[in-house]
């Protein structure tokens, strides 16, 4: 046997079941997504094989025959959900960009440290995490008790169930998400730079927005995406920390997987998830590759 | 001066965000109050000792109906799961790194990009995806297809942790190896797989801990009567806040801290 026929061989023997398995059971199952998204669904549950474009109607607004009525809700509901993953983004911002700040400032081996604390709530389960948060927020939680043992409050106020509990969620459990791109690229800055700005007479505010706020923007921009795409399709942190009063898109599509046994019109509602996921990720890719060029 | 004060108060605050609530849970899973979980009563170990299912003084109606056992079959699943789930997505995710790694092939650079989309898949696009999927083929939801849905993510988690390791290794030693007549086997067994032994144990500690902390994967296509540990304590959840979940939760947190102390031990060891 050659050596090239050999090294195929080797080849094909690791990239083949890998391959294979993927292509079933990941791409296959996207791809059955998206023919099912375009069917009608069958009167108890399950779908009939008749092409339909009304469940995207129903969501875009072009749906007003037999019962796939055009609700505005639908959209309002996705709209709802952009604002929140968008809060979300600018909250974990907030509270990571001067933590990765200040961390960039240690010891080496202090620093290390300090990276380890904060990746390591990744690994704690995700409900366990939220659980927490159930037993802070509540009305007899520990955040109404010291409110009240404050006196700034007489009675208890009603933190769960509401939008600021849903972004309190996602921005604590998406900490590690947000926190590595922004320190990376904070890492990165150059204290010279910064230093002859301020000896040329600027102001802190200047060399921040001119100096500091640029260079880091690639962490900025990455992990403001990568908060952004689990924080949008997110039905967990909602269904746990919101309660019924706040549905989020995610919240809506499993409905119609399990109750509501709509399974084309769940799918329909999946794709214009994935499509936002896609327009981002395509715009980033190409503000990267502008960025590669000048 | 005042800034960096004001900057290192900031940082403190972050790192009390991150650790309070979980401590919180810690510490108020000792908690005697059986009427009201807020307010503590004393120290009490209760709760453990319910879990497993020794005598305690609770009443009834601190405790779910029930749970204990569901509890322990919820473990054993999980364990079972995450275990295959781990191995397998191990041998592929190495396989597929080594491939792209070592090999020249037209498509090794699309192989990189595409093992990064099922890591931004929205997790819930892929359930639904993969239900319908079981559905239309006929396959019954079981512990097998939750096993099938966690991998064709995972994969890709152990893909990027071998193939980081892999850019690390020098390969002038595998040639070296080769050119001292050594057969690819022999250069791989004694060469490459020592080297990347760190990058694959970690990807699948990694895989092992991202697989038992599944949740929305897991609740579209575990079907019934195949509950794992995530989606049990989230239907406890759904029943009411009692103390109980404090102890559960608790002994995860153990768990999960000792395969991290784990991996980073094996890492630490790596680097000298």
């Amino acid at each position: 046997m050659s050596l090239a026929r050999r090294k195929l061989l080797q080849l094909v023997g690791l990239l083949g079941v890998p391959t294979v398995f993927l292509l079933i059971f990941f791409f296959g199952p996207l791809l059955i997504m998206l023919v099912y998204s375009f069917l009608t669904p069958g009167l108890y549950g399950g779908v009939d094989w008749i092409f339909s474009h009304l469940n995207y109607g129903r969501i875009l607004g072009w749906a007003d025959t037999r019962y796939e009525k055009f609700d505005p809700v639908y959209i309002a509901i996705f709209l709802r959900s952009l604002k929140l993953a968008a809060l979300t983004v600018l909250a974990s911002l907030a509270v990571c960009y001067p933590a990765a700040f200040w961390i960039s400032r240690m010891r080496p081996g202090m620093r290390d440290f300090a990276i380890f604390l904060v990746t390591l709530p990744f690994f704690v389960s995700l409900i366990v995490r939220l659980f927490a948060w159930v037993l802070i927020l509540r009305p007899t939680g520990f955040l109404n008790q010291g409110l009240m043992g404050l006196g700034l409050t007489g009675g208890p106020i009603e933190f769960l169930y509401t939008d600021f509990a849903v972004i309190l969620g996602m921005t604590y459990v998406f900490i590690p998400f947000m926190f590595l791109p922004l320190y990376g690229s904070i890492e990165k800055l150059d204290m010279a730079q910064i230093e002859a700005s301020s000896d040329l007479g600027a102001t802190r505010f200047q060399t921040f927005r001119k100096v500091i706020l640029p260079a880091t923007l690639p962490g900025i921009v990455g992990g403001s995406i990568i908060t952004f795409i689990p924080a949008l399709g997110n039905f967990i942190v909602p269904s746990v920390l919101g309660g019924a009063k706040v549905l989020m898109i995610g919240n809506l599509i499993e409905q119609q997987f399990l109750s509501a046994r709509n399974w084309p019109f769940g799918s329909a509602l999946a794709m214009l998830v994935m499509s936002a996921v896609l327009v981002l990720l395509i715009a980033q890719f190409r503000l990267a590759k502008k960025e590669a060029q000048s | 001066m005042i800034l960096r004060r004001l900057l290192s108060l900031y940082g403190l605050l972050f790192f009390v965000f991150v650790y309070a609530p979980i401590l919180l849970v810690v510490i108020y899973s000792f908690n005697a109050n059986t009427l009201n979980m807020m307010i503590w009563d004393g120290f009490t170990l209760d709760w453990y000792r319910q879990l497993f299912g020794m005598e305690t003084s609770l009443t009834q109606s601190a405790t779910f109906v029930d749970s204990t056992d569901q509890l322990w079959g919820a473990v054993r699943t999980s364990l079972i799961v995450a275990l295959s789930t781990s191995v397998f997505s191990t041998v592929c995710g190495t396989a597929l790194a080594l491939a792209v790694a070592r090999y020249r092939f037209r498509l090794a650079r699309f192989y990189r990009t595409l093992m990064m989309v099922p890591m931004i898949m929205p997790d819930i696009v892929l359930g639904i995806a993969l239900l319908i999927f079981f559905i239309t083929i006929g396959m019954n939801l079981s512990m097998l297809t939750i096993i099938i849905g966690q991998s064709t993510f995972l994969i890709s988690y152990v893909f990027v942790t071998v193939s980081a390791r892999l850019a690390e290794v020098d390969t002038s030693v595998e040639e070296a190896s080769a050119d001292l007549g050594a057969t690819p086997a022999q250069t791989f067994r004694k060469v490459t797989l020592p080297g990347i032994a760190p990058g694959i144990l970690g990807g699948w500690l990694l895989a092992f801990i991202i697989s038992m902390d599944d949740l929305v994967i897991t609740y579209f296509i575990a079907g019934t009567g195949n509950t794992t540990l995530p989606i049990h304590i989230w239907g406890l959840l759904r029943r009411g806040i009692k103390p109980e979940i404090n102890a559960i939760a608790t002994l995860m947190l153990l768990f999960t801290l000792v395969i991290a102390a784990a991996g980073l031990y094996f890492r630490s060891r790596r680097q000298k």
